[in-house]
C-alpha cells in the first residue's frame, strides 16, 4: 500500500529501473540491478530455506515448515500427474519451482508501494522496482526457458513428427497434391507464430497484471497523499482492498504460469498418434 | 520495456533455482513422502492381512469350539449312559444278595425248626418212658422199647 508520495516525474517516475548501463549505444546491454538484486535475494532465500528444512525432515508425521512444504509439493505433483501422459523427473521441480518463486515475487508487491525504494534511496539509489515481475525480463526469461524445454524435448522425443507438423498442418491435407509444396510456407508461418506465440503469452500475461497491479498501487497511493482527509481514508481503505485483491492475482498468476509450464511439456510429451 | 542483459541474467538465475530446488527441497520432499506413502500402504497391507488372519484364526476357533462342545456333549451321555447302567447293575446285585441273604436265613430257620423238633421227639419220648412206666408198672428196657416209642412218638408227632 501507498504510504507517501516520493520522487518526481509522477508515476511515470516511479516506473525507471535502477539500471547499470554497460553499452551507451545498445539498449540490450544495460541491466536492471532491482530486478537481479531482488529476484537473487529471493532465490537465496528459497535456497536457504531448502536448506534449513533439509536439515530438520523427519519421517513420521510431518509438522510446521515441513507440513506446509509438503502440502505444496503434494499439490504441485498431483496437479503434473494429471495432466502428464508419462513421468519425467524435471517437470515437477520444475513446476514447483516456477510457482514458488514467482508466488513468492509477486508477493513482495503487497509492501508498501514505496517502502523498498525508500530503503534504495537510502543506500543512493534513485530509481528501485522492488517486484521483479514488473519486468519483462524475468517472466520472459521464465517464458524463454520453458519454451526451450519444450523445444528439447520435441526435438527429442519426436522429431520427425515435429518437423512434419511445421510444414504440413493445417492446410496440407485440405488442398490436392499440386499445391502441397506451395501451402508448405504459409504451413511454416503459421506453426511458428503459433509456437513463439507461446511463450509471448506466458510471460506478458505475467508481467501485464503485475505491471498492472503496481501501476495501480501507485495510483492509489497519489490518492491517499493528494486528497485531503477524505482522500487519505479512500486511499487507505481501497488500498486495502488492492492489496488484498494483488495477493489474490499474484498466487493466480503463479498458478497459472506453473500450469502452463505442465500443459506445454505435457504436449510435447503427447506420443504421436498414427491415422 | 524492453528487454537486455538482466533477461540473460534471469535465465541463468532461473535455470540455476530448478536445478538447487529438486536437489535441496523437492527431491528429498517428494523422496520422503514417497516412502512414507510406501509405509503407509505397507501397513494398511499388514492390517488387512492380520485383519484376514484373525478372521480365519476366528472361524477355526468357532469350529474347533464346535467340535469340543459335541465330543463333550457326547462323553457327558455316555457318563450318563453308563451310570445309569452301574446304578441298574449295582440295585440287581444288591436284590441278588438280598434274596441270597433271605434265602440263607430261611435255611438256617428250617434247620433250627428241625434241630428243635428232635430235641423235643427226643424229650417226649423219655417222658412217654417214664409214663409208661409208671402206667404198666413194670420196668421197660430203655434200649429195647426204644425204637418202638420213638416209633409211637412219631406218629403221635408227625404233623407237628
Amino acid at each position: 500500500m501507498a504510504e507517501q508520495s516520493h520522487g518526481e516525474g509522477g508515476i511515470a517516475g516511479h516506473l525507471q529501473y535502477w539500471t547499470l548501463k554497460i553499452d551507451e549505444s545498445s539498449p540490450f546491454m544495460q541491466i536492471h540491478l532491482d530486478t537481479m538484486l531482488v529476484s537473487l535475494v529471493v532465490a537465496c532465500g528459497m535456497f536457504l530455506f531448502a536448506l534449513w528444512l533439509k536439515g530438520k525432515l523427519v519421517d513420521g508425521a510431518p509438522s510446521g515448515a515441513q507440513n506446509f512444504m509438503e502440502s505444496v509439493v503434494g499439490f504441485i505433483d498431483q496437479t503434473v500427474k494429471d495432466n502428464f501422459p508419462v513421468h519425467n523427473p524435471l517437470i515437477a521441480p520444475l513446476a514447483f519451482t516456477v510457482f514458488c518463486f514467482i508466488a513468492l515475487v509477486n508477493t513482495i508487491d503487497i509492501l508498501p508501494a514505496f517502502l523498498l525504494g525508500n530503503v534504495a534511496h537510502m543506500f543512493g539509489v534513485v530509481h528501485f522496482r522492488p517486484v521483479p515481475t514488473n519486468d519483462l525480463n524475468l517472466p520472459a526469461a521464465m517464458a524463454v526457458s520453458v519454451f526451450a524445454l519444450v523445444l528439447y524435448y520435441e526435438f527429442k522425443l519426436k522429431p520427425v513428427h515435429f518437423c512434419k507438423e511445421l510444414v504440413m498442418e493445417p492446410f496440407t491435407s485440405l488442398v490436392p497434391g499440386f499445391l502441397k509444396p506451395v501451402v508448405m510456407p504459409i504451413n511454416l508461418i503459421l506453426k511458428l507464430v503459433e509456437e513463439v506465440a507461446k511463450p509471448l503469452s506466458l510471460s506478458f500475461r505475467l508481467f501485464g497484471n503485475m505491471f498492472a497491479g503496481e501501476v495501480i498501487f501507485l495510483l492509489i497511493s497519489f490518492l491517499l497523499l493528494g486528497g485531503g482527509a477524505v482522500g487519505m481514508a479512500a486511499g487507505f481503505f481501497v488500498g486495502l482492498a488492492w492489496t488484498a485483491f494483488h495477493l489474490f492475482i499474484g498466487f493466480l498468476q503463479a498458478f497459472i504460469f506453473m500450469i502452463l509450464t505442465v500443459v506445454y511439456l505435457s504436449i510435447a510429451h503427447q506420443p504421436v498418434e498414427h491415422h | 520495456m524492453s528487454l537486455d542483459l538482466t533477461f540473460i541474467g534471469q535465465i541463468v538465475v532461473f535455470l540455476t533455482l530448478v536445478f538447487l530446488m529438486k536437489k535441496h527441497l523437492y527431491g528429498p520432499l517428494a523422496d520422503l513422502m514417497e516412502a512414507r506413502s510406501n509405509k503407509i500402504a505397507q501397513g494398511l497391507a499388514a492390517a488387512d492381512a492380520g485383519k484376514e488372519a484373525k478372521a480365519k484364526a476366528d472361524a477355526e476357533i468357532a469350529v474347533q469350539l464346535k467340535e469340543a462342545r459335541t465330543k463333550a456333549s457326547e462323553i457327558i451321555a455316555a457318563a450318563e449312559k453308563r451310570s445309569a447302567e452301574l446304578n441298574e447293575e449295582s440295585v440287581i446285585r444288591a436284590r441278588v444278595e438280598a434274596q441270597q441273604i433271605v434265602d440263607g436265613a430261611r435255611d438256617e430257620v428250617h434247620a433250627e425248626l428241625n434241630r428243635a423238633r428232635q430235641t423235643l421227639r427226643n424229650e417226649v419220648a423219655d417222658i412217654a418212658m417214664i409214663a409208661a412206666e409208671r402206667v404198666v408198672e413194670a420196668e421197660l428196657d430203655a434200649k429195647r422199647h426204644a425204637k418202638l416209642v420213638e416209633g409211637i412218638v412219631s406218629a403221635g408227632f408227625g404233623n407237628a
